[in-house]
This record gives structure tokens, sequence and C-alpha cells, in this order.
């Protein structure tokens, strides 16, 4: 203890020591700014102050100097009698009677439905995509929504053709090393994912704006397979194999396929495809009731054999219905199959010949 | 140990699995369509002569405003026709009906004889390249060519869709002219797209809801020409009527025919209290089906005849109610916001149309018959009063712009609420009501 006591007072003794004898406190003082500042008296102060709320203001401004060459006024009433010569209403007396017009003619009723509900203001522009314009004549609303499809699906181009495929117009290029044979713009037709009638317009005349629709699966499938990122996982893959193997043992002429199995890409490719050209639009009830399966053999080249195509069975519905249910199937797989369902042609074998299930359920509610 | 049985098991699953999971045919579900009219071509019918060309222009083109009307068919102008029918036996080239897109073709052939016209016609599913059905003829008389159009659409239709059509029918509505404080009403029929109008009495006295007869030769309907509301009975071949006999001192009013059509249920005013009432044609008998002190009104049979659906104000606001045909205990059916009235049941039994009133507007709706799935089709300043296709699939129903120069007009709306058309008439027209398919 008494060390370190001897330590701890010789420190300090030196430490205080060079503080006072070193010359720690000679340094170099910290630049700063200097302002010289004078008195003044209250007086002056407040002379000072008082001057910007009283300006100083000549007790008699001088009257402005007239202009060395003064401009001539116009003259007014020549300026009147110039004007083309017209004869003032004569305000006292009322105008003759038989001067009124004839009463407007009756205006024609219209062949459209009545419109009860006011106009719709404009509205700003918001940022989202507008896809149903306010209506024209020439483009009536109810054409609009003639088409209810899986997905909704935005007017097209007017320029562009009709059609399940999206595709981009082809103008040949007279410098281009390769000619290119002009192709039309093509684009599927406008489409609501749900019925909408006029009671679920509410006091619209028609909506400014609507969702982004999404992207369609089908084509990005047709257009780039990527079996790859529609793979199901191992579990899954699993149970649908062996589901599959279990539950598909229906006798086959045929024998059975080799190589790998359609991916669940090309077989959701597939059945979108087929979903595009599937209307029941014109099925009557009890056909939207009727549950059809229906064969059809392909060929290589992806389109089906129209001649193979034929009914397995069907549920719920009448035999007529079914015939008519068979029908709407059948004109599906011809229709979109006409110029080839991209199938890979590695795996014919696969997919040569198709069991295809219309169930039409879900369309029953839309 | 577990753990690596499993792990190899997976791994054998995996490497057999694949190749044995489809022995058979490619399988896949279809869940998900599309909802669009459906493209077809009617080129003009063949003319056997110069003298039935007009005829078999006029036919082609009520047929194809037929089947474009249901909003289930899209026709495909001839001017985009490739291919051109100049023989009606010749073989179908079906690639240039492909090469439209037409997925149905209706082909065929006029015939004039003297006073008699004979249509022939064929429709072909053109992308399964074969015929739907097998071809059929029509004849008549040279000024019913109209109708016999509306019996080739029929058919057409009935082919495609699998239901029967409503194109050869009428319409018996109220024909209204004149101003809205000083207007003239006069019950007319008329085809079911609005052509051939005829008018069935003068405008001396206030004419009411028409309602057609089961087979389509009688109308019932109310009139003010003794002063009161009476209901009538017309003979529409004849224009022949009767008064049917009620109480002096009171009012009767909305008669609607029985299923068989022997019997006439109808609204009774007496004392200030309406009730249902049962009556039988032939011998004039009426029977009392509901007693209440509420008003009840709008009856409507059931296509069996069993039940009667009719409208009430029994639970404070007004509602539709179910009770057996001969009377008795009513269920109500609607409890959806507003007030409901005029149920009609449709001829298929599925469905009960019916006008409802909520929030300041008019809507027609159909509902199940246990008042569930309740869908509104149209909205307006006043919708009201519909009447059903013969084929359950269409109503028509009366629609009323606002204000001193309001007009009433007939329209059709497809049940899905798609398609919503109107019917052209000479002058204003209210009260529709659709007859059955003629024979």
């Amino acid at each position: 203890m008494q060390t370190g006591t001897k330590i701890s007072g010789i420190a300090h003794l030196l430490l205080i020591g060079w503080a006072v004898f070193g010359g720690s406190f000679d340094t170099e003082p910290l630049p700063f700014e200097v302002h010289d500042v004078s008195v003044i008296s209250a007086e002056e102060f407040a002379a000072m102050t008082a001057r910007p709320a009283t300006p100083d203001v000549a007790a008699e401004p001088e009257a402005p100097a007239p202009p060395e060459a003064p401009v001539e006024s116009p003259d007014l009433a020549a300026a009147t009698e110039a004007v083309p010569a017209q004869d003032a209403p004569d305000l006292s007396t009322p105008p003759e009677i038989e001067a009124a017009p004839e009463p407007a003619p009756e205006i024609p009723v219209p062949d459209v439905a009545p419109d009860d509900t006011p106009p719709v203001p404009v509205q700003p522009e918001q940022d989202v995509a507008v896809l149903t314009p306010l209506p024209v004549p020439s483009r009536p609303e109810s054409r609009a929504v003639d088409r209810v499809a899986p997905q909704p699906v935005a007017p097209p181009p007017p320029e562009a053709r009709p059609d399940e495929v999206t595709s981009p117009a082809v103008t040949p290029d007279e410098g281009g090393e390769t000619r290119q044979a002009p192709k039309e713009q093509t684009a599927p037709e406008a489409a609501t994912d749900r019925i909408i009638t006029e009671a679920d317009k509410g006091d619209e005349v028609a909506p400014s704006a609507s969702l982004r629709p999404r992207a369609r699966p089908a084509r990005v499938a047709r257009r780039e397979p990527k079996p790859a990122e529609k793979a199901p996982d191992a579990q899954s893959a699993v149970k649908a194999a062996l589901a599959e193997a279990l539950g598909g043992g229906a006798a086959s002429p045929d024998p059975a396929p080799s190589g790998p199995p359609l991916t669940a890409g090309e077989k959701d490719a597939l059945r979108v495809a087929v979903s595009n050209c599937w209307n029941v639009g014109s099925l009557s009830t009890e056909a939207l009731r009727t549950t059809v399966v229906v064969s059809v053999r392909m060929n290589r080249d992806g389109r089906p054999d129209a001649g193979s195509i034929r009914m397995l069975s069907s549920t719920g519905g009448s035999q007529a219905a079914a015939q008519q249910a068979f029908g709407a199937a059948r004109r599906a797989i011809i229709r979109c199959g006409a110029n080839g369902y991209k199938l890979p042609p590695d795996k014919y074998d696969r997919w040569r010949d198709i069991e295809m299930t219309f169930n039409p359920e879900r369309m029953r509610i839309k | 140990m577990k753990r690596l049985l499993a792990g190899f098991l997976l791994g054998v699953v995996m490497a057999v699995g694949p190749a044995a999971a489809q022995n058979g045919p490619l399988r896949i579900e279809i869940t998900e369509g599309v909802i669009e009219p459906m493209p077809f071509a009617v080129p003009d019918f063949v003319a056997t002569s110069p003298a039935a060309a007009q005829a078999a222009r006029d036919i082609s083109r009520v047929i194809a405003a037929d089947l474009s009307g249901t909003g289930l068919f899209r026709e495909i102008p001839a001017s985009a026709h490739i291919g051109k029918v100049t023989d009606f036996d010749a073989p179908i080239q079906f690639a240039d009906w492909k090469a439209v897109n037409a997925q149905a073709l209706i082909t065929g052939s006029v015939s004039q004889s003297g006073n008699r016209l004979t249509v022939k016609f064929r429709v072909w599913d053109v992308f399964a390249g074969t015929e739907l059905g097998t071809g059929l003829q029509f004849a008549g008389a040279v000024d019913g060519w109209r109708r016999m159009a509306h019996k080739v659409a029929d058919t057409v239709y009935s082919r495609i869709t699998g239901e029967g059509g409503y194109f050869d029918s009428r319409v018996v509505f109220v024909s209204e002219s004149g101003p809205k404080n000083d207007r003239r009403k006069r019950l007319a029929i008329m085809d079911y797209d609005g052509a051939n109008v005829q008018y069935l009495t003068d405008s001396s006295a206030i004419v009411l809801a028409p309602r057609f007869s089961p087979t389509g030769d009688r109308i019932l309907y109310t009139s003010y020409e003794t002063g009161f509301p009476r209901i009538f009975l017309m003979d529409v071949g004849k224009v022949r009527r009767k008064q049917l006999p009620t109480p002096e001192g009171t009012m009767s009013f909305s008669p609607r025919f029985s299923p068989d059509g022997r019997k006439v249920v109808y609204s009774l005013t007496r004392g200030g209290n309406t009730d249902l009432y049962e009556m039988d044609i032939r011998s004039g008998k009426s029977r009392r089906l509901t007693n209440s002190p509420s008003i009840e009104t709008a009856p409507s049979f059931s296509p069996d005849g069993r039940q009667i659906v009719f409208e009430s104000d029994r639970s404070g606001t007004q509602q539709l109610y179910i009770m057996p045909a001969g009377g008795g205990e009513a269920r109500r059916i609607s409890f959806g916001q507003g007030r409901y009235g005029t149920p009609v049941w449709s001829p298929r039994g599925d469905l009960i149309a019916f006008t409802k009133q909520n929030k300041g507007r008019f809507h027609i709706g159909v509902m199940r018959t246990d008042g569930s799935e309740e869908r509104l089709l149209t909205a307006s300043f006043l919708d009201e009063g519909p009447t059903w296709a013969p084929n359950g699939r269409v109503i028509m129903f009366t629609r009323a712009t606002r204000g001193a120069a309001g007009r009433s007009s007939l329209y059709t709306v497809d049940i899905t609420g798609r398609n919503l058309r109107q019917v052209r008439t000479p002058d204003g027209a209210s009260d529709p009501s659709w007859s059955p398919l003629q024979k």
C-alpha cells in the first residue's frame, strides 16, 4: 500500500510540476473572428430602429414630369362610329312572338338502352392501366364484354386481328438480309373473368380503370417452355406418379409409352390451350351440368386427328345434353389444335393418346 | 436406420415412378372455358327460281337476326365469306368456312310454287366436318315466310344448344301512345322480335297486364271499361272477348292462367282488402285462396300447376311467397333488401323472375324457387313486369324512362344478365306476356 501511495504521490507531483513549468498552456490561441463594436447613445439607437417604420416621406410629392411627347388619346367616338351599324334592340318593347322558332322536332328514341345515370366526371389520370375507355358509339359496351375467359384480357389494339395468340405485326424490311413475310398483328379479344350484369355496374356508365390483366400462363408456356421452373417438387411428383400409376391401369391395345412423361408445365400448357377454345356460352343449362370424357389421338405435328375424337363417358346429364357437351369439347380440341398444340416432340409417345375430361362445374357460376 | 430406409425407398420411387406413371393415355381435366358468342355463317339460301330469290334472301336474314339476337351466336358477315353455296345439295367445302372461323354453317334453299314456299335447310358443325342432325324442310304460304324463317332458326338453335328455341312465338303487350298525362293504351300482339304488330283493342278504355294462355290462343287482361278493373278473356284468333264473372263492387285484376288453361288465378279487392282467388273458366265459379288483411297479388303458377308464387306485404314489406295451388300455408322465399314483386315462374320450373325495388332503382332478377341464388339482371329508373320466353332462357320486361317525356319500352335479357336488348315497337310498350311456341 505504501509503495503504491508513494508512486501515486510522485506521479501527481511530476504532473503538477510539468503543468506549471512545462509551458503547456502557452500554445497559440485558436483563430476567431473579431468585429469592431462602437458604443452609441440611446437616442441614436432609437432613431436607428424607428427609421424603417416611419420612412422619410416628403410632405409634398413632386408632380411627375409630363412625357416629352404625349400620346394623343384615340378618338373613341370616331372609333365607335366606325363599327358597322347595328340596330340597338328596343328594350322598351318585347320582341314579337311571331318571331319565335318552330318547336323542336320530337327527338327519336334511340335503340340503345336509355341511360338514367348522370354522366361520369372525367377522372384525373391514375397510375393504373386504363383498360376500358368510356364507351364510344362505334364500339358498344356490350360487345366489349361478350367474351368471358378464365383470365380478364385487356382490349386489343384496334389494328390487331382477334386471335388466341398475341403476336406483333411483321413488316418486310427492304434493307434486311433475310426477307420476312408480312404478318398481321394479332391479339386475343377483350374478356372479363365473369359475367357482369347491368345491376353489377352500379350507377357508373363504365369503369374508368381496372387492374392490369395477369399474364396468361398458357402463352408463356407455349412460347418458352420452362419445365424446370414449373416442375413440381419431389414429393408431389411422387404422389402424382403413384396416383397415375395406380389409377391409370386402363387396358390399352397400344404398348405402354416409354420415355419421360410430360411435365406439369407441359400439361398445363395443353390444358390452357384447350380451355381457350372451350366455349360453353351456347350450351344448355343441362349440358352445363354434364361432364364428358373425350379421347383424341394426336398427330406428331401436335394436331388432333378430328376423326378419332370420341366421347368415352358422361355424367350429370341426359344423353342429349352429353351430345351437346361433347360437341363443344370436340370443337375446342379441333379449333385450338388447328395449328398444332405445343407439345414436346420427343415425348410423342406420351401424348399420342389423350383423354380430356371437360368439367363445366366452375363455368356455371360465372 | 428408419431415415436411411425412407431415403432409399424415396430414391427407388423417384427412379421408377415417372416411368411407370403413365401407362395409358395422357389425362387432363379442363375446368375453365370461355363464354362467347359462337361464330356462324348463313349464306343466302339458294333460290330455286327467280320468284323465290327475294324470299330466300329475307329468310336468311331473319334466321341470322334470330340467332344473333340471342347473344349466343355471332354472324360472320357475307362480305367475309370465302366459300359460296350455289347448290343446296353440293358438298360443303369446310376449309372455306374454317378459314373464316365459322363454327356453325346453315345452308338452305327456297322454292316457290304459286302461293306456296318450301324452305329446306341443313346445319353443319364446320370444325367437326359433320352435319348437326339431318336436313329439314318447312312449307307454307308465301306471306308466312317470317314464321318459316323463325322455325328454321328455332331448329338451328335447338340443334346447337340442346334447348328449345323461342323465335316462333308472339308477345302480347300494352301499346302506349300520347303524352304521359293522356296516355292511350291498347292491347297489341306482335312477333317476338317486334314484327307484325296488330292491335286487339281500341284505346277507349285503359287495359292492363295481358297474359297468354298456355296454348297461346287466348288472352286474359284487365280493363277499366266498366269504370272498375275487370278481367276479360279474349280469343286471339277471333278477337272476341268476354268478361269473367266477378262480384259487383269489387275490383279484379292481375289474372294468370293455370298450366292446363282451365283455371284463372287472380286478385280481388273487396272492402279494401286484396286476396287471391281461383276461378274455373268454364263454370265461372271462384274460390278464395288466401285470407289475410294484407295485399296479396301477382300470382303465378308453377309449370306443374301444384304451387303458386305471389307477392304479399303481410310481413310489412312487399315480399314473395309460395303456397300450394289450392291455398294453404305460404312460405316466404325473398329475404334480400328492398321490395319484391311481380314474380313469374319459369317454364322450366327452376327459377322465378321478379321485379325488385331497392335504393331507388328497379331491377329484374331471378332466384331459385327456394329463394336462393338471387341474381339481379338489370338496373334502371324503372324496370318491371318480367315474362319468360318459352324456353326459359330469356326474359322480356318493361323499362320506363323518367320525366314528363318518359317512355315505356320492351327489353329482353338473358337469364345470365347478358345480352340486354330493346325490342322495337312502333309506340311505347309495356306489360309484355310471351306466348308459348306456335304450333
